[in-house]
Parts: C-alpha cells; sequence; structure tokens
C-alpha cells in the first residue's frame, strides 16, 4: 500500500480535440470578435462627441483672445498637416514614442513585477514600500536635473525619468492587487493540485488585472508627459526639442500643433492599445452590471 | 506503511493548534472504500481545520495522514467559484488543472451540470448571473467533475433554502452511491447528517475531542423521513449532543 498525494496520480486521458470542433469554435470566436470590434468603434463615437465638444470650447476661447494667445483648431490643424509632408515630424515622433514606451515599458515591468513580489511576501514589502515612498517623493523635476546630469543631453535622461517618476504606480498596484487576492480561491485552486503558476495564472492575475491597468493607463499617459517634459529642458530633440523651438520662434500655431500631436498619442496608446486589452480581459466584469454581458 | 490496509484516508493521532491555541488533539478517522463519514460538533469546535487536514490544505501539526487514492475534491460552505470563468469554465476547473483537453472538459462540464440540475444555457453564464442555489449546484458539479476517489464536504449546504437542501443532498447520495466515492461530510445538522452518512461522529465544542461515534442503521438514500426523524428525535435527548443543540440554540438566539 502507498501513501501517495492526490495532486498525482494519472488524470483523465487526454484526448484530441476534433477538427470539425474546432474549426466551429474558431468559427465562433471569430465572429465574436468582429462583434466585439464593432461595439468599441461605435464606443469610439461617443468619445469623438466628447472631443468635438473640447474643440468648440477652443474654438471659443480663439474667438475671444485672437489667434495670437489662441490660434483656431483648424489653423493647428493645418500646420499639423503641413508638418506631415516634412521630415522633421516624423524623427521628433519617432524619438518621442520611443523614449516614452522604453519608458513605460520599463516602468510598467519594474513597478509591476517588484509590487508583485512585495505583495507576496510581507519582508519584502516592508523593505520597498519605503524605497518606494521615498522615490516618490522626489519631484520628477528633480530626477530631470539629476538625468540631465548623469546622461547629458541624451534620450536616457528622458527615459530615466519617466522611469523613476512613474514605476511607484505600477508598484503601489501589483501590491495591492497581489496582497487582496482571494486566499479562499486560492485554497479552492489548491485543492484540486493545482500547481503555484496555475494558480497564479488562473485566480491571482485576473484578480492583479484589476489593478494593474489603471496603473498603467496613468503610467503611459504620465509617460508621454514626463518625456515632452525633459526633452524641452535638456534639449534632446523630440517633440518637446521641436516645442522649444517652436516657442523661441513665437509660432504659437506650430506649439499647439505639437501639443496636439502629443496629446494624441496619449489617446491613442490609451484608447487604442491599453482599454482594448482590457475591455478583452475583463469581459467578466460587465456580467456584474444592469445590463449583463454582452453576446 | 498505511496502518489499516484498505482504507482510503487515515488520520492519525492528529492534532492542531492555530496561532499556539490548541484546536483539538488525537484525532483519529479511517475512511473506507464507499464510506461516507459524517462530522458534526458545534460551532468552532475545529471541523474545518479537520477537514482542511484530510485534504492536505492545511499541515498538521502533530500525527499523521495517509491517503490512498488518486483525486479528492472539496465542496467548500462557499461556493467559491472564480468570478472571471463562465459556469462551464468552472465546473471544467479541476479537469483543466488535471490537464484534461478542452473538448473533452467541456462535454464533461456540460454532462455533470445537467446532473446537478442546472439548464444548458447557464452553462455560458457568470457566477454573478447565478442564484445562490445554482452557484452550490455548480460547486457540487465541479467537484464531482473530476471523478474524485474522496470527497470533502464543509457544510456545504447550511446557506441554501430546506427544499433546495433536500434535493442537493439527495444528489449527493445518488452520486456517492453511483460513483463510490468516499466522503468526509462536515455539518451541524444532525437530519443532514443521519440523510447523507454511513457513520457520525460527534465532537466536543471544549477539546475537541470525538464525544461519540456511531453506525448509523441502513444505507443513505435507502431511510424514509420518518426514519430520519425518529433518530435524530431519539438521539437529541443524548448528553452526547446536548452541546450540539446548546450550540445551535446559542447561534440562533
Ligand atoms: N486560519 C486560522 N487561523 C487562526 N485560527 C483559526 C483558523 N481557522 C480556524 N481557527 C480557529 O480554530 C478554531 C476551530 O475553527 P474551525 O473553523 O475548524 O471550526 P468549525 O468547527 O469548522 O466551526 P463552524 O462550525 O463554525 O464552521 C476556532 O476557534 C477558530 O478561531
Ligand atoms: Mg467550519
Amino acid at each position: 500500500m502507498t501513501v501517495s498525494s492526490p495532486s498525482e496520480g494519472g488524470g483523465v486521458p487526454a484526448s484530441r480535440p476534433d477538427a470539425p470542433g474546432r474549426l466551429a469554435s474558431a468559427g465562433r470566436m471569430l465572429v465574436d470578435a468582429a462583434e466585439w470590434f464593432g461595439r468599441y468603434i461605435w464606443s469610439g463615437w461617443v468619445g469623438l462627441a466628447g472631443l468635438l465638444c473640447l474643440a468648440a470650447a477652443w474654438q471659443a476661447g480663439h474667438e475671444i483672445y485672437g489667434s495670437f494667445i489662441l490660434p483656431a483648431p483648424l489653423e493647428t490643424i493645418q500646420v499639423l498637416l503641413g508638418l506631415l509632408q516634412g521630415p522633421e515630424l516624423a524623427r521628433a515622433a519617432s524619438e518621442t514614442a520611443w523614449r516614452a514606451l522604453t519608458g513605460f515599458l520599463l516602468a510598467a515591468g519594474i513597478g509591476t513585477l517588484a509590487g508583485a513580489i512585495a505583495g507576496y511576501s510581507f519582508a519584502a514589502m516592508r523593505i520597498m514600500r519605503p524605497i518606494v515612498t521615498v522615490i516618490l517623493g522626489v519631484p520628477p523635476i528633480a530626477w530631470i536635473v539629476l538625468a540631465l546630469i548623469w546622461f547629458g543631453s541624451s534620450g536616457g535622461a528622458a527615459v530615466l525619468t519617466v522611469v523613476l517618476a512613474s514605476f511607484p504606480i505600477s508598484f503601489a498596484g501589483a501590491l495591492e492587487g497581489v496582497a487582496t487576492r482571494d486566499r479562499a480561491l486560492d485554497a479552492m485552486a489548491r485543492s484540486f493540485g493545482a500547481s503555484a503558476l496555475t494558480r497564479f495564472r488562473s485566480v491571482t492575475l485576473p484578480h492583479l488585472l484589476s489593478y494593474l491597468f489603471p496603473a498603467w493607463t496613468t503610467t503611459i499617459g504620465s509617460a508621454w508627459k514626463v518625456t515632452v517634459m525633459a526633452e524641452l529642458l535638456s534639449n534632446s530633440g523630440g517633440i518637446g526639442g521641436e516645442l522649444a523651438t517652436a516657442r523661441a520662434l513665437f509660432d504659437i500655431p506650430l506649439v499647439m500643433a505639437w501639443i496636439v500631436l502629443v496629446v494624441a498619442f496619449a489617446l491613442i496608446s490609451e484608447y487604442g492599445v491599453l482599454n482594448p486589452i482590457r475591455e478583452m480581459t475583463e469581459r467578466w466584469r460587465s456580467a456584474g452590471l444592469p445590463w449583463g454581458v454582452k453576446r | 506503511m498505511m496502518p489499516h490496509e484498505k482504507a482510503k484516508l487515515v488520520l492519525q493521532d492528529v492534532g492542531h493548534s492555530w496561532l499556539g491555541r490548541t484546536v483539538f488533539e488525537g484525532f483519529d478517522l479511517v475512511l473506507r472504500p464507499g464510506e461516507v463519514v459524517a462530522l458534526v460538533g458545534p460551532s468552532g469546535c475545529g471541523k474545518t481545520t479537520i477537514l482542511q487536514i484530510a485534504a492536505g490544505l492545511v499541515e498538521p501539526l502533530r500525527g499523521r495522514v495517509y491517503r490512498n487514492y488518486r483525486r479528492h475534491a472539496v465542496v467548500f460552505q462557499e461556493p467559491r467559484l472564480l468570478p472571471w470563468l463562465t459556469t462551464r469554465d468552472n465546473i471544467a476547473y479541476g479537469l483543466k488543472v488535471s490537464g484534461c483537453a478542452a473538448s473533452r472538459r467541456h462535454a464533461i462540464a456540460a454532462a455533470r451540470a445537467l446532473e446537478v440540475g442546472l439548464d444548458p444555457e447557464d452553462l455560458t453564464k457568470y457566477p454573478v448571473e447565478l442564484s445562490g442555489g445554482m452557484r452550490q449546484r455548480a460547486a457540487v458539479a465541479r467537484a464531482l467533475a473530476v471523478e474524485p476517489d474522496v470527497v470533502f464536504f464543509d457544510e456545504p449546504f447550511t446557506a441554501v433554502d430546506v427544499g433546495l437542501r433536500r434535493v442537493l443532498q439527495d444528489l449527493v447520495i445518488a452520486a456517492a452511491a453511483r460513483a463510490h466515492f468516499s466522503a468526509l461530510f462536515v455539518t451541524h445538522d444532525l437530519a443532514e447528517a443521519v440523510r447523507v452518512a454511513h457513520r457520525l461522529i460527534v465532537l466536543s465544542a471544549i477539546d475537541g475531542r470525538v464525544v461519540d461515534q456511531r453506525i448509523i442503521a441502513g444505507e443513505p438514500g435507502t431511510r424514509d423521513n420518518r426514519a430520519i426523524f425518529d433518530i435524530v428525535e431519539s438521539w437529541s435527548h443524548e448528553a452526547v449532543f446536548a452541546e450540539l443543540f446548546d450550540a445551535d440554540r446559542r447561534v440562533s438566539a
């Protein structure tokens, strides 16, 4: 007679999914995806309506204060379209985008990983919390000054500033998410012999994501802003550099055009990338809403 | 070395303390194949702790646990469904953990859902869209889906109404008879214990001692309401059950 743990021993023999079944389920998934995409575009119209309201207010401000203080939206768009013809937009935008995205990925990656470790380990949390609080306490502008000294006028200053200014947000989100995981569900998973990795994937991660997405959204937004700020102050090209030049020339429509471009990038990264991913992973949440899950 | 050759599960001289406070000492249990053992006792006497130790969720501080089976499943007091999975995926969760292919586990989940009285359209719903009773049905289906050799029930039906409780008890009795699994069934309710179990263990509130063990006459499922009522009625006057009913009165007061 052997002493065995219930998690070992043979499972239900795995059978290969039959081909027609797989085809049908793939078809269903395709239809689902198309439906979901349609809904997403449709909800985009509502967002667009909000943006147009903002544009109307901008136009009103322009009519009150005149072109020198606030150029008209249309004029700005024309300048922006003009910029699209030249080479400097592509160069500046790609520089800024590369720095902002690198900064975002590093900040979100480091913050999430450290936060998750702190959430699992009480000792790690005790050590890391004060460090993060100190880093958070240093104003971003001070990081720019320090990064300028360390990196000079290169993109590194912008990236470092983004990372230091925004990784605490992901850290706090991941820490909170892991610390508030449902231990009862974890015990349920353990009772079926689920490994630590399986339990993380199926029990902790879905819960953690609802803490991470708001943190990541804030991080990507501030990544663009901080990058432009660092570029402007460190004179290291990018959109920030172009802004500095336009300001020196007192070319207000050009300033506005660059600002609109940065805002567009921030909007695209939030509504075009992060939000669709969030919607896909958190479909179950809408099941609890009064109008139910959309099928 | 397993002390009892045929037993599925043996707890030998098990004791446990939480934060230095001893809950129980020297607890022995032998669970034979196909046997349903009910564990009754007043609130806080350590029933859940014993069940968690038996199910391997908690390491006992003293004593040994011997297991001689392939797999087990636990039905908790709360449904403990994963809110981000549909009913189908929740029922199939244990199968997924053990590496069963998607099409096969979906088929098994659908069959089990039907057995516990869920409708096919409930399969695509998320737990928030189910009633409390439906969630507990799904939790029972999830446990039975892995074809366990031993099932641990921790007061599984305390939160459901009396009518549904009967239905779910009958379901467990039928499943145990069909699949021939052994079960440890923790409950507060003497009538429930008498309905579902072969054997009864009564724990004391004071030190978690076993104050009594008895065989319940007849097979589960063959006892009618009258017989169950008579057994409960005659036992409830005995001293060993006094504590149980006292505690119940304390809770309801
Ligand atoms: N995780 C824990 N940490 C600390 N103490 C615990 C823990 N779990 C249980 N206890 C304590 O152990 C004792 C027994 O608890 P247990 O949950 O086993 O009782 P029970 O018999 O299942 O009660 P009930 O019928 O109310 O569910 C209680 O005094 C409780 O406070
Ligand atoms: Mg309990």
